[in-house]
């Protein structure tokens, strides 16, 4: 009987814990995402758009240089001009 | 005579007629390894597993793990590993020193952490609540099993199955009942590999058609999430670091699943400059834990300690314990969907196991037979990382109050 009254215990005690750290999940999510936005946006989507403007309509191409460029010189090396040789 | 004599009690042939259930067992260990090789039911384990049954119960191999009265000294202290190696073999000295200190499975969550994308998580946030739901079978199979007579330690091991994360299940038996580390672990290493049929099963019985067609897309074109985020690299970089640290401070008993965790998954965040550690530790690290991990483990499975009523109890226990919290996480959706305009497909509930990515592939699939244009994955996925964390914390609330 005592060992029932534990696990039912248990039920309560766990079901809430879990709620309760993902509730914090949700929240603490919530804040980084707001406090990124705020305080470090990105800058490539600037870049992107800068780079389109400039040389013309083959958006998926220059999408992908400067998504290439980002991950290869990790966020540091940013795209001001494409030329064709 | 005397020289065939002694060439019979060399070999294993009197210890396998004397005690034919080493014969059940070597069936058992080539019935897992065809469940592993041709049906690829989470083969990287479950062949691990399956030949360490079988190594355990080749008689005179010394290969099986002892229990754990055998190195115990009294008051506290223990054979070192250099006695356990030396009495008892190899198999025992890896079983105690990697497993029974409970070494390996947050070894493997870091390797989980890497590979683990919060991403998908991160956009939808609130989808994650349908991860503690599905924690429900952990619970109603602890209070089944203690009904049956099982112990609230035990009845604690055999719930943790209902989590669908193997690592969790493990280091929570090792420290609360290991004596049924064999049986928990196989149990929910295959429920796993079942998740395909567990989920389209449960989902059959729970969901309306109406329901299933819910398109989560067209959901959010009606209704946008209120932030966007500018720069997910940092907030995937920050995430961990900050819920590793309120998570710990909350449940301080998961903490050694959820902080490796966590740090494998800032080490594949942080990228190039740490690279090295994350491929260690998806690659070399990871493997070879697993298999350790699953050599060990098939080896606590002797005749001795698996043939009894209570590995069958554990096969039936694990498989509801399962379909509990697959329905948990169903319900919980039908109930958020009552109170919002904003309807969610009942499968993001379903996912909320932590049995990734599977159970959202299979959610998904599921999904698009009803509807071909209705793609839930990035959803599915959402809850079922959150699964990851809350299973995590389940074990740890058991693991606190009954240890």
């Amino acid at each position: 009987m005592n060992e029932l009254n534990l696990a039912l215990e248990l039920l309560g005690v766990g079901m809430i814990t879990v709620f309760v750290i993902l509730a914090l999940v949700v929240v603490i999510g919530n804040l980084i995402i707001r406090f990124v936005n705020r305080f470090i946006p990105e800058e490539v989507q600037e870049v992107v758009k800068k780079v389109e403007k400039a040389v013309g309509p083959d958006r998926k191409k220059m999408a992908a240089i400067v998504s290439a460029v980002n991950i290869v010189t990790n966020g540091k090396g940013k795209v001001t001009n494409i030329e064709k040789i | 005579m005397e020289i065939l004599q002694r060439l019979y009690e060399m070999t294993a042939f009197r210890d396998i007629l004397a005690n034919p259930g080493y014969i059940l067992m070597l069936c058992i260990g080539a019935f897992l390894l065809y469940l592993g090789i041709k049906k690829q039911y989470e083969p990287l384990l479950l062949v691990p597993i399956a030949f360490g049954v079988i190594l355990a119960n080749l008689p005179g191999g010394a290969m099986g793990v002892v229990p754990a009265e055998n190195i115990d000294l009294g008051n506290g202290h223990y054979k070192n590993l250099f006695e356990i190696a030396h009495e008892y073999g190899i198999m025992n000295f890896v079983y105690y020193s990697l497993i029974k200190t409970g070494f390996l499975p947050p070894i493997i969550f870091m390797g989980v952490g890497a590979l683990t994308d919060f991403g998908p998580m991160l956009r939808n946030l609130k989808l994650a609540f349908f991860g503690a739901a599905a924690q429900l079978g952990i619970f109603i199979v602890l209070i089944s099993a203690i009904l049956l007579g099982f112990t609230a330690k035990e009845a604690a091991s055999l719930g943790i199955i209902g989590g669908a994360d193997g690592p969790t299940a493990i280091y929570t038996t090792i420290k609360l009942a290991p004596h049924l580390l064999g049986p928990i672990a196989i149990a929910a290493y295959s429920y796993m590999a079942l998740v395909p049929v567990i989920i389209p099963l449960v989902a059959k019985f729970t969901c309306t058609k109406k329901e299933l067609l819910i398109n989560m897309k067209e959901m959010d074109k009606l209704y946008p999430p209120k932030v966007k985020i500018k720069n997910i690299r940092a907030v995937k970089i920050a995430f961990p670091i900050v819920l590793g640290i309120i998570i710990s401070i909350f449940v301080p008993s998961a903490v050694p699943l959820l902080g490796m965790l966590l740090f494998g998954n800032l080490i594949k965040e942080i990228g190039v400059n740490v690279a090295r550690l994350s491929e260690a530790a998806t690659g070399s690290i990871l493997n070879t834990a697993t298999i350790f991990l699953g050599l060990s483990v098939g080896a606590t499975m002797t005749a001795e300690v698996f043939l009894n009523f209570k590995t069958i109890m554990i096969v039936v226990g694990g498989f509801l314990a399962f379909a509990v919290s697959i329905f948990g996480g169903i319900i919980a959706v039908k109930i958020t969907n009552l109170f919002s305009k904003k309807k969610i497909n009942p499968l993001v509930g379903a996912t909320g196991l932590s049995a990734v990515p599977m159970a959202s592939r299979v959610a998904n699939e599921i999904a698009l037979k009803h509807d071909p244009t209705n793609h839930i994955l990035q959803y599915c996925m959402s809850s079922n990382i959150s699964g990851v964390i809350g299973s995590a914390v389940a074990a740890g609330v058991l693991i606190s109050f009954l240890s």
